[in-house]
């Protein structure tokens, strides 16, 4: 690691065991006992398992799934589920709002969130401490106890169906706000004082000393909002019901009950997938950081 | 006086640096502003007005009001469809929290297993479902579900099971919902627990090892008494998890059969959103929903103060 470790974050011992079993895949040996390797396999496998069924049923011919839904394991498999997926419901635009409302949120929640945690890991200024008890005190608030006023409040404005009621609630969070003042606390104060006498104003100091040096907190918030704002389902589901404003969450959602309908299992289960390759992506290509940032709020509490 | 000994340069360069000093707190201000607008407009705000909504009637279509007092609260906590979707909530709380966090354990002691070291094919077959939505959980288990073709009962057949229709079933499909949330909700609890797992020093079970320790004695005495921070923040965070179930309920059940999986939240939704709206209501019903989790939330931060057992 590039950046210092701040004091009280735990680099967790995954870290040393994933870079172990990295040396021993290269070495070619096993890295555990042959029966731990099987039974984390499988353990694992259950686990995965609705998932790994629902991908292997998409790219099944239907006849063969109602059939015996356990041919999905043998070939012969094809493309013709995604095809209809694709084809009876407008998928694409699905995905693109996701896009952008998940795009939207992500961008405003780390941007505001930086703001915020900068303000409060950096300045002293009066009402500080109200202003951080009132971001801690929104931690609190569910949303069920809110989401009825903010529909109101959205349909009055205007915006019910429109990426701005998608997304103008959720552009900035107490959890972000929190994550990144707790990072930015343990920067060395020193360093702040040298920019500052080297005449950095706060806001260069902020975007060439602050923002590379946390860079770790910044790609585990932006995972973080990134699957939240994804996954979101309560209110998309209220706040559009334009056919063409809904997210991939709300179409998957009115895709099962028509072709459900339908008996159409194969492209219900290629609708899921292609709802969350996103996610399974984000997943495989940033596990680490995602499982270290998740660790790392479960033992800050 | 020093002000009156102070060259005209000092002079302005103080009150240069009183506007500087002023111009700095300006600047928090500023930085903060997008954040507070945001969390006043959608999370405070909206507090205030939940609670004076749920003290009025609202109609249906329009914006008519008519002030009603506590009417709200008192049908409510008199009516049995509100006891009902309570005790759906708390069934379910009972249903996911004990069980899921016990299955998180497990998987964590078996990943963190000495001589394992996970490989990235391990950790992605046990973590996945942490990215799952509760739309997805709900849409993988509808299927699996099916009573005729769903693998569920086919697998059960092998053994001789005539597995039941699950979803639509009095005495299933609280429990097959449940089992939907449980599953969601393992990547995300195995991934806390074995983080508590992995803060405990080994040394601890070395000298317990030398000792002459059973494994099940240094999980009891060791593991679990040190886990225990862990396990409280799983627990509450479990609870408020299992008390906003939503996405599951919607798309396996519809809060059916009759309403035997329309708990707390879901019931503030059909009162609030489907068919005739009744937004005063649906708010009350949200606020006695909010003030239980929201008494979880406080508990835990009581709890941290405390801290449970520490090393």
């Amino acid at each position: 690691m590039t950046t210092p470790a701040p004091e009280g974050i735990t680099d967790l011992d995954l870290d040393r065991s994933v870079a172990l079993a990295a040396t021993d895949r290269r070495r070619g040996i096993a890295s555990a006992e042959p029966w731990v390797q099987v039974s984390l396999f499988a353990v694992g496998l259950i686990i995965s398992l609705p998932i790994v069924v629902a991908i292997f049923t998409s790219f099944t011919p239907l006849p063969r799934i109602l059939g015996d839904s356990n041919s999905i394991w043998t070939p012969p498999w094809t493309f013709d589920n995604y095809v209809t997926a694709w084809t009876a419901t407008p998928f694409g635009r699905f995905m693109y709002n996701s896009f952008v409302q998940t795009g939207v949120i992500t961008f405003a929640t780390v941007i505001t969130s930086i703001f915020a945690g900068y303000a409060f890991a950096m300045f002293r200024f009066p009402g500080r401490n109200v202003a951080f008890g009132v971001v801690l005190g929104s931690l609190m608030v569910p949303f069920e106890l809110t989401f009825i006023p903010n529909f109101v409040l959205i349909s009055d404005l205007g915006w019910a169906n429109t990426f701005k009621g998608l997304t103008v609630p959720f552009l900035a969070n107490a959890f972000g706000i929190f994550l990144l003042r707790q990072f930015f606390l343990v920067l060395p104060k020193d360093l702040y004082d040298a920019a500052k006498i080297d005449g950095a104003t706060d806001w260069y100091y902020l975007w060439k000393v602050v923002v590379p040096l946390s860079k770790g907190a910044i790609s585990a918030l932006t995972i973080f909002a990134f699957l939240g704002s994804w996954n979101q389902y309560l209110w998309p589901l209220i706040i559009t019901n334009d056919e063409s404003m809904r997210t991939a969450q709300i179409g998957i959602r009115f895709f099962l009950i028509n072709q459900e309908a339908a008996t159409d299992w194969g492209a219900i289960m290629a609708g899921a997938t292609i709802v969350m390759l996103p996610t399974l992506a984000v997943f495989l290509v940033a596990q680490r950081q995602l499982v270290k940032g998740l660790a790392m709020s479960g033992l800050k509490g | 006086m020093a002000t009156r000994s102070m060259t005209p340069t000092r002079a302005t360069d103080a009150s240069a640096g009183r506007w500087r000093h002023r111009a700095e707190k300006l600047k928090a201000y500023l930085y903060l502003l997008p954040a507070l607008v945001v969390l006043a407009a959608f999370v405070y705000y909206p507090i205030i007005e939940s609670f004076r909504l749920s003290l009025h009637r609202v109609a249906p279509f329009g914006d008519a009001e008519i002030y009603l007092g506590l009417g709200h609260y008192t049908r409510l906590l008199t009516s049995p469809e509100f006891w009902n979707n309570v005790s759906v909530s708390l069934w379910f709380m009972v249903g996911t929290v004990p069980v899921g966090i016990f299955l998180a354990v497990v998987v964590a002691l078996l990943l963190s297993y000495p001589v394992t070291r996970m490989s990235w094919l391990h950790r992605t077959l046990i973590f996945v479902p942490v990215i799952i939505s509760s739309a997805i959980a709900g849409v993988l288990f509808r299927w699996l579900y099916n009573p005729v073709i769903g693998h569920i009962n086919t697998w059960l057949e092998v053994i001789g099971i005539d597995g039941p229709n699950w979803l639509t079933s009095r005495t299933w499909a609280l429990f097959a919902v449940t089992v939907a949330v449980v599953w969601r909700q393992l990547g995300f609890n195995v991934i806390i627990a074995l983080a508590g797992l992995q803060q405990i020093d080994d040394s601890l079970y070395e000298a317990a090892k030398v000792d002459g320790a059973s494994t099940g004695q240094r999980i009891r005495h060791i593991t679990l008494p040190l886990l225990s921070p862990t396990l409280f923040f799983l627990v509450i965070v479990n609870v408020i998890f299992s008390l906003q179930a939503f996405g599951e309920i919607d798309i396996l059940t519809n809060g059916g059969p009759g309403q035997a999986t329309e708990n707390l939240v879901y019931s503030v939704f059909v009162d609030g959103f489907v068919g005739t709206r009744f937004r005063g209501l649906a708010s009350a019903q949200a606020f006695l929903l909010a003030v239980m989790i929201i008494g979880v939330s406080f508990l835990q931060f009581r709890g941290f103060r405390k801290k449970v057992h520490y090393q």
